[in-house]
């Protein structure tokens, strides 16, 4: 399998994700001068659109920093050898902060569809 | 040698001449290859053909070729140009990995068509081998491609021995240890399987590539080169090291097992700590 081949068009995707997601996130900030607009922002980020979105937002967050974190460690630390072993390993790492940071979100999914 | 112990008579592997004849003139296509053994399996060997001059898009021609599982790729293109189309154009010299003709792309990886065995590719009788040339290379006919551009960027990085010390009477000494530096990358044959498996190289014509950077660890780590200088600033360009992102499709696809992204992440870091 090309692994290393996945793993960077992985993180390509999730930082093209990652920069749409910052426009949308600080073009949002603006509201902040005004208090009502603020509030109602924020109502709305309560919508389950945004549970599953937050979901999704952090799975490219921990993917692209640890993935990030391969590449360090293959450019500056020689381990290129291990590139498959780290992608593993680290992509375990990654599904764990996933599941247990991910959590909230989709407990605020579950409580929203049974209320 | 006397003439009493002359050798017995060899088992004849091949089929009579006469039989042979017989069966040109029936149509019927050899079933035994030039070694003499019999096939023990039926492949479908698909080729992508091309001819610039005559031919608008590239189209798939198919063939069936007799093989058993200790035949070389090489050899199944063979059999195609010398028993069913002599049109068939591939590029291969010494056909023993040594030269670096024979690099194509085989059932989608990039490899060397004499060091790949047909059990190597996991072929059984009735399965299916498909030919194409490297990808991102023009292509002069069928799997063979211009690669002028790939030795162009060979010769930016200089891939020459620089040293202006007094030339002294024996060899310049180097010791094993500073051989063990370099001795991975001194491995490479050329054959230009990992650049164009790069998918940099796919996007960007202009990047130097793997093969022509590995020649650059190759001289820059050599100890007895003086000039490391004007090749890091070869490679240390926006068409050069950057734009390596550690893909890894060049070490899968090297034929000799080179760790090209180990010596090109070497190549980043002494760029960075020599030149800035």
């Amino acid at each position: 399998m090309r692994v290393g081949m996945f793993a960077w068009i992985l993180h390509r995707l999730t930082g093209l994700a990652l920069v749409g997601y910052l426009v949308v996130h600080i073009w949002g900030l603006k509201a902040i001068t005004n208090p009502d607009a603020y509030n109602a922002l924020i109502t709305s980020y309560h919508a389950p659109i945004f549970k599953v979105g937050e979901f999704l937002l952090l799975g490219a967050v921990v993917y692209h920093a640890l993935n990030g974190l391969r590449i360090v460690l293959i450019d500056f630390m020689g381990w290129s050898p291990n590139q498959r072993k780290l992608f593993w390993t680290l992509g375990a790492v990654a599904a764990v902060l996933f599941v247990v940071g991910g959590y909230p979100s989709i407990a605020a999914l579950v409580d929203y569809f049974n209320s | 040698m006397s003439d009493t112990t002359a050798l017995s008579e060899p088992t004849p592997v091949t089929e009579p001449v006469e039989d042979r004849v017989e069966d040109a003139e029936k149509g019927i296509k050899p079933r035994r290859r030039s070694g003499g053994n019999v096939a023990d399996m039926t492949l479908t060997v698909k080729v992508k053909r091309f001819n610039p001059d005559t031919d608008e898009r590239p189209r798939w021609d198919e063939f069936e070729v007799p093989a058993e599982a200790m035949d070389r790729a090489l050899d199944l293109l063979h059999y195609v140009k010398w028993h069913l189309d002599g049109t068939l154009t591939f590029r291969k010299s010494c056909a023993h990995g040594i030269c670096g003709s024979d690099a194509m792309k085989i059932n989608g990886e990039n490899q060397l068509a004499c060091s790949i065995l047909v059990q190597d590719l996991g072929l059984t009788d009735g399965d299916t081998v498909t030919f194409e040339p490297l990808p991102a290379a023009p292509v002069v006919k069928d799997l063979v491609v211009d690669q002028s551009r790939f030795f162009d960027k060979y010769r930016a990085v200089m891939p020459w021995l620089i040293n202006d010390e007094a030339v002294p009477v024996t060899e310049r000494i180097q010791s094993p240890e500073q051989h063990a530096v370099i001795e991975d990358a001194t491995k490479c044959i050329m054959c230009g399987a990992c650049t164009h498996s790069c998918p940099s190289t796919w996007a960007d014509p202009d990047y130097l590539g793997p093969a022509a950077m590995l020649k650059a660890y190759r001289y820059v780590f050599d100890s007895r080169d003086t000039e490391p200088e004007e090749r890091l600033k070869v490679v240390d360009s926006k068409d050069g090291l950057w734009k390596c992102y550690t893909i890894f499709n060049c070490v899968q696809a090297c034929p000799k097992g080179i760790d090209i992204t180990r010596w090109l992440s070497a190549l980043k870091r002494k760029s960075v700590t020599t030149r800035y």
